[in-house]
């Protein structure tokens, strides 16, 4: 159980680019994604703004080199290639080799399309190899070659970083030397009118802890990280991007959509990774918040933040105002994000602020900080049913 | 270090709640392609002022779950770990529904909300306060043996002491049709042989929930302990199949020769079942069968796996589920042996405490 767990590959596509070089450029130039809707068929198309990733999926599937797959599969496929890539990894394998997977509404993205004609005009177009939710995760898998352990998970927006632990447990265990983790969502209607019902969508920009927040806007996207053994990296000479040194998993059990007020699953989850990282709360130097926007996310998790670190609250910020909210990806692109500010000695400040949130003694960073020497990252992620989890990486 | 199930609850097609239940009067052939379940008082477990907008596969979920905490007179559970493949399916259809009727307008939130897959989960830590760990697996056929390998890493880590483990999925009037026009159902005229002399493509799909407290420290309830569970990808040969199985005896410290009892997942589609058929024949073991009993559905492990914990504590073998072959004079290991349309095997092992 002592060994560590590195990050020593990722792989990134979101509304601010294709990849992790183009994620960071958007990054650093506190550039947004979110606009108007250019892909998705809905009739809200001049209503809200979205985090869409800017190809059609007839450019996706050229861009990998595919034909035919649907928006999910091609997200993620695309970011896991980049993963392995950037890992360096040509030999599927040379080591127990597992890939774990995300998502909340799989193949929603094309079954929407034809679900009414399929059941009111019995077309024969059905979706029962393209729905659900372990199709895509087999597909890339298949693409990927690996064979070992391949699972996928759905715990709504806290998903990726559910992938994220079980993979560092399975290494922790010597179940697996290496495993490729994270999650994909495509946007679909059913994911925008759902939200839309909850009345949690900001028509503009989200203002993730500003006073004057109204909602999330929502993104799409994939991100994977390649998790390794300390054995592994040693034996295969590996470059070791970051170690992820805690993780935790609670549920708040309060509620089937709202947050607690006083986030007590969000205070559990990060306690429980400071725990297993063996930290003391003092050695967070930054926290990629889940940071919606909502009214009630913002406030619960703002609260819960001053509980943990006791009114010294290291500085933090959400970044769903450049990607949106992609769901069960969430986590994994905020983990790059947060490798990526390491990486940088970077902070990317939370967007289109201007009014401290009055129920909070805390303020995010509003501007681009640079030459900031970030050791230990902390990044949270909360969903539906209660579902809490977070993250902890940290520099190697 | 052992895992024991200490208690476990199935809501099934058969009357399975009923503790004295043991299929004493079943059919070998199933009565009907599609087989439902038999629904426990929904209101016992339900709280009165949701139960109206609550979907099947949670109010079977939630009841099996809570039964099985009651059946150990246990009130909470230290991790919650839910497999299901098709997740919400009625609150989906409702809402997808409703987004085309509607041309996206005057939508009401209940079935988005309730939609996703890890309501059973999360509904079930909210009724009993369970703070701990929360998870639900969502990968086709081997969702529920994905969440019980989490259970045994869970309990090894030391993490939590108890865990309530299940697998669920709902068969619904448009999950029915799906399935047929998809050519996955057994056609009503083919009906007439046992699923283990079948000589008809397709099956009998079936539904269910059925949950387990895991625990490291077994009681005097205990009804068995789990030995191992492997899941393996597809599969080319039933060479393959008895290499798979040889690896995972060995894994477990195993013998061919301690297994009693070979509990096997072949569902009556003669072409997709040919491997595990030519397989058993090979094993030369006694084999017993289940989906003729509780239909295919993705998360029929979860029902084989109570089956075969209720046989060892029993030690007895419903004559329903053992064709042709004498009963063994002894239940010690049970081995599950479980597959969907050829792609995705899984093996459980279940051994006497």
């Amino acid at each position: 159980m002592s060994t560590r767990v590195h990050i020593t590959g990722m792989g990134i596509i979101s509304a601010i680019g294709d990849s992790v070089e183009e994620n960071f450029l958007s990054l650093s130039q506190c550039k947004t994604g979110i606009a108007k809707i250019n892909h998705l068929k809905t009739n809200h198309k001049n209503e809200f703004v979205c985090g869409e990733v800017k190809h059609s999926n007839e450019e996706l599937n050229t861009i990998a080199g595919t034909k035919n797959y649907n928006r999910t599969t091609i997200l993620g496929l695309i970011a896991a290639k980049e993963a392995l890539h950037s890992a360096g990894i040509k030999a599927i394998k040379e080591g127990r080799t597992g890939f774990i997977s995300s998502t909340t509404v799989a193949g929603m993205c094309h079954t929407e399309l034809i679900y009414k004609d399929f059941f009111d005009n019995k077309t024969n177009e059905n979706f029962i190899d393209s729905h659900f939710s372990g199709v895509s995760t087999n597909e890339i898998a298949a693409h990927l070659g690996i064979t070992e352990y391949v699972t996928t998970i759905s715990t709504a927006c806290s998903s990726a970083a559910n992938a994220v632990m079980l993979g560092a447990r399975l290494i922790k265990n010597n179940i697996l030397d290496r495993v490729i983790v994270g999650g994909v969502d495509a946007l679909s209607k059913f994911t925008l009118n759902g939200f839309n019902t909850l009345m949690i969508l900001d028509t503009e920009w989200c203002k993730p802890f500003d006073e004057n927040r109204k909602g999330l806007n929502l993104g799409e996207g994939a991100a994977y990280l390649v998790l390794e053994s300390e054995e592994q990296v040693k034996k295969f000479n590996k470059k070791s991007m970051a170690l992820l040194s805690g993780y935790g998993n609670a549920n708040d059990a309060y509620h089937q959509t709202a947050s607690s007020p006083e986030g007590h699953g969000a205070f559990l989850a990060m306690q429980k990774a400071l725990k297993v990282a063996e930290f003391p709360p003092e050695s967070i130097d930054y926290i990629n918040a889940h940071g919606t926007g909502t009214p009630n996310n913002d406030s619960s998790e703002g609260i819960a933040m001053q509980t943990i670190f006791e009114n010294k609250v290291p500085k933090f910020s959400s970044t769903k105002a450049y990607t949106g909210h992609t769901l069960a990806a969430a986590a994994a692109i905020e983990a790059v994000i947060s490798i990526l500010s390491m990486q940088n000695n970077m902070i990317f400040p939370c967007l289109n602020r201007s009014e401290q949130m009055k129920d909070l003694s805390i303020t995010p960073i509003s501007e681009l900080q640079k030459n900031v020497d970030l050791k230990n990252v902390m990044s949270n992620s909360f969903g539906f049913g209660g579902n809490c989890s977070t993250l902890i990486f940290s520099k190697n | 270090m052992e895992t024991y199930i200490n208690s476990q609850a199935c809501i099934s097609h058969y009357n399975t709640i009923d503790e004295d239940f043991f299929f004493e009067e079943t059919s070998v052939i199933p009565s009907s392609n599609f087989l439902f379940v038999t629904a426990p008082v929904y209101k016992d477990y339900i709280p009165a002022n949701t139960i109206r907008r609550t979907s099947h596969i949670l109010k079977m979920g939630i009841s099996s779950g809570l039964m099985c905490l009651k059946n150990e007179g246990a009130e909470q559970t230290d991790a919650i770990i839910v497999g299901t493949a098709m997740g919400c399916f009625e609150d989906t259809d409702k809402f997808l529904r409703s987004i085309n009727d509607n041309d996206e307008r005057m939508l009401t939130p209940t079935s988005f909300i309730q939609s996703t897959h890890n309501t059973v989960a999360g509904q079930i830590a909210l009724l009993v306060k369970c703070h701990g760990y929360n998870f639900t697996y969502v990968h086709q056929n081997l969702s529920f043996e994905y969440a019980l390998l989490d259970a045994l890493m869970l309990l090894k880590e030391g993490e939590a002491k108890n865990i309530l483990v299940g697998g669920v999925d709902e068969l619904i009037p448009p999950l029915c049709e799906l399935f047929e026009r998809a050519g996955h159902i057994k056609k009503t005229e083919n009906l007439q042989e046992p699923i283990w002399a079948s000589t008809s493509k397709g099956y009998v799909a079936g539904e269910g929930a059925t949950f387990f407290y895991l625990s490291s420290t077994s009681t005097a309830n205990s009804l068995a302990k789990i030995k191992g569970v492997r899941t393996i990808q597809k599969l080319k040969s039933s060479e393959e199949l008895l290499e798979q199985c040889y690896l995972f005896l060995k894994e477990i410290n195993l013998k061919k020769e301690d297994i009693n009892l070979v509990l096997s997942g072949i569902n009556g589609d003669s072409e997709k079942d040919e491997h595990l058929k030519e397989f058993n024949s090979k094993i030369a073991l006694p084999i017993a069968y289940f989906k003729h009993l509780c239909g295919e559905y993705f998360t029929s492990s979860s029902f084989a796996l109570w089956f075969a914990a209720k046989m060892i504590k029993k030690q007895q073998i419903p004559v329903w589920a053992l064709p042709n072959t004498e009963a063994p004079k002894k239940l010690q290991h049970i081995l599950i042996f479980n597959q969907y349309e050829d792609q995705q095997y899984s093996l459980i092992c279940v051994s006497q405490c």
